[in-house]
């Protein structure tokens, strides 16, 4: 259950740091400018997909019912952590997100079963 | 409703279009609800671990466990014939009258066997009877026991405000107009998804208002789902019209539920029938519904058109994968011994609409998903709970700075009486549920309606911080309260080892989550209530610069705009 739990905030956070560092204004306070379209279009990608992925752990670890209520709520933890860490530690976000989506990733595969 | 708000709008210098429309209801409907559906909000996420709450509150009872955490577990009931036996001697001798025999021949804790019928004068009945002899056991309430309602009060609390059924309807009242304010404000909020992720800290109203859009969108889901299910919880009582249609006005309603609960329940035909033996339907309920069985329920007992349901256990790994909480059910007509219903677990026997209800309910009530998905409520739920506080809060913030003038010569009395609710009811609240626990330990143990004093300590704390928000300048109570919840919060495990000995070491070295965990949470909660009034009490020096420089720091003029959108 813990896997599942952590596979699901990791990629809940991930996705939607990526969407968020799409933004102007939240690109802006990590990286101290705009994103270039072709970076913001990679980054909406890469949120989009991080996301739907976080349903996985959900459905495999609960079931297909139990498992989007869920799914809904981890998004509603990883946005709010988001937005909380935005402006006190951009940087620390960046990083963190980066290795929650790795971690997350990897940690995919044990459903795989 | 529609008349109304475009009337009002009219009137407001600000006119324009659906959104000013919107954000005008928004405000005034979130406001007069807002102190009252904090509360609700607040003790409802407190429900969710009404449990360990409940298990922390009975200090007694934990110890008690805890001393037999090592002993090997009961053993699997073998004689379940033999016990169902034993309580069908008991009701026949004591109870013969009864339309329902209701027997729970299993092993689990705190059950052994146990029997429950409907009283012929209306009511329930119970007795728990020893498994070898089928005698009476008596449970005389130990001295040393401590009466309370235990978690249970903010389960209460929060659907019924501990007023019955009038309760119930304020509690709904408040709730449509939640939903109201959620679906205006979604229309107000025009930076929707520009401003999803922003919150700007230490910005004064701008930081209310960000917080109050970012609890509130981020959790926006959650929000209206809790507010929905739970109107949809009480539909017979809020919507009563489908109910009186089918069944009529005259205990219509007593029909409806009777029919719910328990479809094709038979009528007495007066021909007399001994109650042959009930083991071998148990196994066959067994075979056919998966689950092992918890009680068996026999209706006209001794009569020809006897019939009995067997229920089975929902085990904790069943609860995980599905969001109905239905046990399995298996009736059987004695006088043939054919199967007459059947649902399986997680299976509805009033077909779809009814496993929706099932379903609605148990969504509210999060018996689903395990521990993991209690703490994703919890925390939606207190995004909830800051999603009011911080409303009730940006408007008299936003106020402080350029009053409104809304009531006339009337306005800063009006403000004064919200600053005064806002005080009492988001600080004095949270005081009076941690005072709740505090009464639990300090009211002495055997006194008369203990429970009751629990809980009227609950709302005599209430009120005393109510009348000390009216007494005390607006920022001294804020920091006062503030104050004195950190310090009620962090000095709730010191309370508990002055009084029960138990420590939170201890708790957590014998592996009792439960109990660490509302003293951990509380620990938290008393951190973050000192945070809050050091931040209140820096606001000084700001407020102070802020006057002297008042006109260079006007707002710029986009932000005016959304601001004022806003709220």
């Amino acid at each position: 259950m813990i896997n599942t739990i952590l596979c699901a905030l990791g990629l809940s956070y991930a996705g939607m740091a990526s969407l968020s560092l799409a933004m102007d204004r939240h690109h802006g306070q990590v990286w101290g400018r705009d994103a270039a379209p072709n970076v913001r279009r990679a980054l909406q990608l890469a949120g989009a997909i991080l996301l739907a992925l976080a349903i996985w752990p959900c459905v495999a670890g609960w079931s297909a019912t139990v498992g989007v209520v869920a799914w809904l709520g981890f998004l509603s933890a990883g946005a709010l952590l988001v937005a909380l860490l935005l402006p006190y530690a951009p940087k620390v976000l960046f990083r963190s997100s980066l290795l929650a989506a790795v971690a997350a990733l990897a940690g995919l595969v044990t459903f795989l079963q | 409703m529609n008349a109304v708000k475009v009337d009002k709008v009219a009137k407001t210098p600000q006119q324009g279009g659906l959104r000013q429309a919107m954000a005008w209801l928004h405000t005034w409907s979130g406001l007069w609800i807002s102190w009252l559906l904090f509360a609700i909000f607040m003790t409802g996420t407190l429900a969710v671990f009404d449990d360990p709450i409940g298990h922390w509150m009975t200090p007694e009872h934990a110890l008690e466990e805890a001393a037999h955490a090592n002993d090997p577990p009961l053993p699997k009931v073998t004689d379940r014939g033999h016990r169902l036996e034993l309580a069908l001697d008991f009701m026949a001798k004591e109870h013969p009258k009864a339309d329902m025999w209701e027997i729970w021949p299993v092993q689990r804790p705190g059950h052994g066997l146990s029997a429950y019928w409907f009283q012929p004068s209306g009511g329930y009945g119970s007795a728990d009877l020893d498994p070898l002899t089928g005698a009476v056991v008596e449970h005389a309430r130990e001295a040393t026991e401590r009466e309370t309602i235990g978690g249970h009060h903010f389960v209460d609390f929060h659907y019924e405000l501990h007023a019955g059924r009038i309760g119930v309807w304020i509690v709904g009242i408040t709730t449509m107009i939640m939903l109201v304010a959620l679906v205006s404000g979604v229309i107000t909020h025009k930076r929707i998804f520009k401003d999803f992720f922003t919150f700007r800290p230490a910005k004064g109203q701008r930081s209310w208002l960000d917080a109050h859009n970012a609890v509130a969108v981020l959790t926006l889901p959650f929000q209206f789902m809790i507010a929905y299910t739970g109107l949809a919880f009480f539909s017979d009582d809020y919507v009563p019209a489908p109910v009186v249609a089918q069944y009529g006005m005259e205990n219509g309603k007593r029909a409806f539920l009777a029919d719910w609960n328990d479809a094709g329940k038979p009528e007495r035909s007066g021909q007399p029938l001994a109650i042959p033996a009930l083991e071998s339907f148990a196994q066959r309920a067994e075979q056919a519904i998966g689950q092992e069985i918890r009680a068996v329920v026999l209706d006209n007992p001794n009569d020809a058109s006897m019939r009995v349901c067997m229920y089975g256990w929902n085990e904790d790994t069943e609860l995980l994968t599905r969001l109905s909480a239905n046990t399995g059910r298996a009736c059987y007509a004695l006088a043939t011994g054919e199967q007459t219903a059947l649902r399986l677990p997680g299976k509805s026997d009033t077909g779809g609409a009814g496993l929706t209800r099932t379903v609605m309910s148990n969504l509210h009530m999060v018996g689903f998903g395990g521990t993991p998905m209690r703490w994703l409520y919890f925390f939606c739920g207190l995004a909830g709970t800051a999603m009011m506080g911080t409303g009730a809060i940006l408007f008299m913030v936003k106020r402080r700075q350029r009053s409104g003038g809304e009531f006339g010569a009337y306005t800063q009395r009006v403000y004064r009486v919200i600053e005064c609710l806002n005080v009492a009811a988001i600080a004095g609240l949270a005081i009076a549920c941690v005072g709740f626990l505090w009464a639990n330990r300090l009211i002495p143990v055997g006194i008369e309606q203990r429970a009751g004093w629990e809980v009227r300590a609950f709302f005599g704390v209430w009120f005393v911080m109510l009348v000390h928000a009216c007494l005390r300048a607006e920022k001294r109570a804020w920091i006062e309260q503030l104050c004195l919840l950190a310090a009620l919060c962090l000095l709730l495990p010191v309370l508990n080892v002055l009084t029960t000995g138990d420590s939170l070491v201890a708790q957590i070295a014998r592996g009792d989550w439960e109990s660490a965990g509302v003293e951990l949470c509380s620990m938290a909660f008393g951190l973050l209530a000192a945070w809050g009034a050091w931040k209140v009490h820096k606001r000084k020096e700001k407020a102070a610069r802020k006057a002297a420089g008042k006109e260079s720091q006007a707002p710029s003029a986009s932000l005016q705009v959304t601001t004022e959108g806003q709220s």
